[in-house]
Parts: structure tokens; C-alpha cells; sequence
């Protein structure tokens, strides 16, 4: 069984290749929001280093959101391509769960947090136990404030955050929650090589799409948190 | 805050381009004022002061967005007039645009104004007479 797996969905950019059980190759860098640049040459340089090739992918995965937006946009338009070409089932992920495997293992609650700007973070929450990564929260976008409020009701359990929003809410939330953790910086970010079992698992419960019906999942960001205008003042 | 008296259109132009002297990249322009106030004039300015033909400046009504390279630094034109939405100014690639290290000239920045980032450098022109503006440039990083 082998899978591409393609990360354009944030500040970083990644790919993989997992081939029958295992990560074979991955690449990932995290040199400026150059997605549209940088993607396709990373993906095929990949590819050829490792002597394998799109037409024997059985699978192509690809973050479907949330993201941002332009990000979203270059991965699908990739994968898209590829597996309409290619006629290859493309599975799409949830870049919050991708996220949470970076941290695969670990012992207690795992917290992606994406900085989805305006004071609002795009999250979830998951716990690693017994070998598998249980959902304990749907991807949603909140204020950062209420994801506090979300773990506080863990109490002293370990809460490690994870993502480009990390390090926004562990400064906001230290020394109001209890044993609270960051992601060491080189698991902070998205990576297309940690996705890659999830990627795996998904298609071996037959979760995967043909290329038209793959579609980003923008998450909408609440509108009441803040007025977007600027008000008239009084008067006027 | 500093404060610009321009008398025509070209005036605003060198004013603009005086400004974009000091742009280190990563700036957020945030024009308030109504039609005709000479936003996109000073936008021209700001094009040649980065280095950029001017030529290539025109209003991004219809893109919402133009981009002009071949400068200093990039410059982002946006136009929010028609951004009524938190979803709709996502959709633009507004936030995106925030990480690249250009600068963004927002016009009706009046529509996004909860959207802002710390540090915008506002920039307010108001109506003296047919030709003549009064320019103010205020906020930025050292507020």
C-alpha cells in the first residue's frame, strides 16, 4: 500500500510517501507562505529521490482544512489534479488531526491549535490511549478564551498544545491551567510525514474521495466575537 | 502622527512616495476616507517610492486585490468596499497576506477595521477643497 501525502495548508509546507506500513520518505520546510512555488517541486523531487511515482500511489492524501485559505487552496488544486489525472482516490484530512499526530503516543490530552487571526483559534482536541487517537472535540473555530475554559474542565490531566497557534495560547493560558505543555519546535508545525499513518488508517476504512468530490473545509469563524466595521460615531 | 497638507494630486503622490521610504516590509496601510480623496493616488505614490512603475496602479474594485512586484518590496492593493463578512475577507486571502513580508494598502479599511492587526499604520485624508487634502499618518509599531 502506498500513499502521497501533501501539506500546503499553513506557514509550512510537506510532503510524504508511505509505502506498506511505514514512512519511506518525507519533506518538509517552513520558509515562508511560497506554497505555490514551492509544492510541486518539493513533491516531485520527493518523489524521484525515493525512485517511486504518482501512477503507483494506491492513495493521495492532502490536509482538506482548516487552513488558510490560499494554502487550502494550492493543496487541493494539487491533489485535485493529480488523482483526476491519475484516477487516484484522494483522501482528505483534517489538518487539526493531522496535527495531533505529530504528537502520536503521547500521554495525555493533545491540543492542536491553529491562529485563525481576530482572536480566534481553529482547534480540537484528541487523546492518545491504547494505541489509538480518540476525538474528544470536532474541529471548530472558537475565541481562545473558551478553548481555555474547554480544558480547564480536565483539571490536572496533561495538556500538550500543539500547532501555529501554540504558542499564542500557551502564553495566554499559563499559570491558569494546570500542567500545560507546548509541542518542542520541530513538531509545532504540520507535517505531512506524521499524517502519513493517519492517512493510512483512513484508507484502510475506505475513507477516501474521487478527485472531484475532494473539497477544502473551511471552518467559519464566528461572527459575533467582534464587529467587523468600524462604527460610525455619534452623530454621523 | 505626522500631518500632510497636499494641494493636487501629485503633491499626494510625493508624499506617498517620501512615506514608502520608511517601509520595512510587513506594513499594513489602512486608508480611511471616502471617493475621490485620492487613495489610489497615493497608492501610485507609494508604488514609485517602493520602485514599482506606477503605471501598473489602478483601483481593485473588481480583483479586490492587486499585486504589484518589480519594487523594493511587494505591494498588496486591496480594495474592502464590497467585504462585509469575517468569511468574505478570509475568502480575499487577507490573513495570508499578513505573513509575506510586503506591504498592504488597504482601501476602505473603514469595512475591516475589527480585522486589523496590531501595528496598522492609519491613514486618514479628509477634504480641504476641490483639489486639496489634509493627509494624516498615524499609528505603526511605535504607536
Amino acid at each position: 500500500m502506498k500513499i502521497f501525502v501533501l501539506d500546503t495548508s499553513s506557514k509550512a509546507a510537506s510532503a510524504a510517501v508511505w509505502e506498506d506500513g511505514h514512512l519511506l520518505a518525507d519533506c518538509w520546510q517552513n520558509t515562508g507562505r511560497t506554497h505555490s512555488v514551492t509544492s510541486l517541486p518539493m513533491a516531485e523531487n520527493l518523489l524521484a529521490d525515493c525512485s517511486r511515482t504518482l501512477e503507483e500511489m494506491d492513495a493521495l492524501a492532502v490536509t482538506a482544512g482548516p487552513g488558510s485559505f490560499t494554502g487550502l487552496r494550492i493543496g487541493m488544486a494539487m491533489i485535485k489534479g493529480m488523482g483526476f489525472a491519475l484516477g487516484k482516490p484522494c483522501i482528505p484530512l483534517s489538518t487539526l488531526e493531522g496535527l495531533a499526530w505529530n504528537l502520536r503516543g503521547w500521554p495525555g490530552l493533545i491540543c492542536p491549535v491553529m491562529d485563525a487571526r481576530v482572536g480566534q483559534v481553529y482547534t480540537a482536541l484528541f487523546r492518545w490511549e491504547n494505541g489509538k487517537m480518540h476525538r474528544l472535540m470536532d474541529d471548530c473555530a472558537i475565541a481562545a478564551d473558551e478553548l481555555r475554559e474547554h480544558l480547564a474542565e480536565y483539571g490536572a490531566e496533561p495538556k500538550i498544545l500543539v500547532g501555529d497557534g501554540a504558542m499564542l495560547c500557551y502564553n495566554k493560558f499559563e499559570g491558569q491551567l494546570e500542567n500545560l505543555s507546548m509541542a518542542p519546535d520541530h513538531l509545532l508545525h504540520q507535517r505531512a510525514g506524521a499524517m502519513a499513518e493517519l492517512a493510512a488508517s483512513l484508507l484502510a476504512e475506505g475513507k477516501t474521495v474521487s478527485a472531484g468530490e475532494l473539497a477544502p473545509v473551511y471552518l467559519r469563524l464566528p461572527q459575533a466575537e467582534r464587529e467587523l466595521k468600524l462604527r460610525q460615531q455619534k452623530g454621523e | 502622527m505626522q500631518k500632510f497638507i497636499s494641494s493636487s494630486p501629485a503633491e499626494t503622490e510625493q508624499i506617498a512616495a517620501e512615506f514608502a521610504k520608511t517601509l520595512r516590509g510587513g506594513e499594513v496601510l489602512a486608508f480611511r476616507g471616502g471617493l475621490g480623496m485620492g487613495k489610489t493616488c497615493f497608492t501610485r505614490g507609494l508604488a514609485a517610492g517602493l520602485g514599482i512603475d506606477p503605471a501598473e496602479v489602478s483601483s481593485p474594485t473588481f480583483a479586490l486585490v492587486n499585486e504589484y512586484r518589480g519594487g523594493r518590496l511587494p505591494l498588496w492593493h486591496f480594495d474592502m468596499y464590497r467585504v462585509e463578512s469575517f468569511d468574505a475577507l478570509y475568502s480575499t486571502g487577507f490573513f495570508d497576506y499578513l505573513d509575506l513580508g510586503g506591504v498592504l494598502a488597504l482601501e476602505w479599511s473603514e469595512n475591516i477595521d475589527g480585522a486589523l492587526p496590531e501595528g496598522t499604520i492609519y491613514i486618514t485624508f479628509e477634504r480641504l477643497g476641490d483639489e486639496s487634502r489634509s493627509i494624516t499618518i498615524e499609528g505603526g509599531a511605535g504607536k
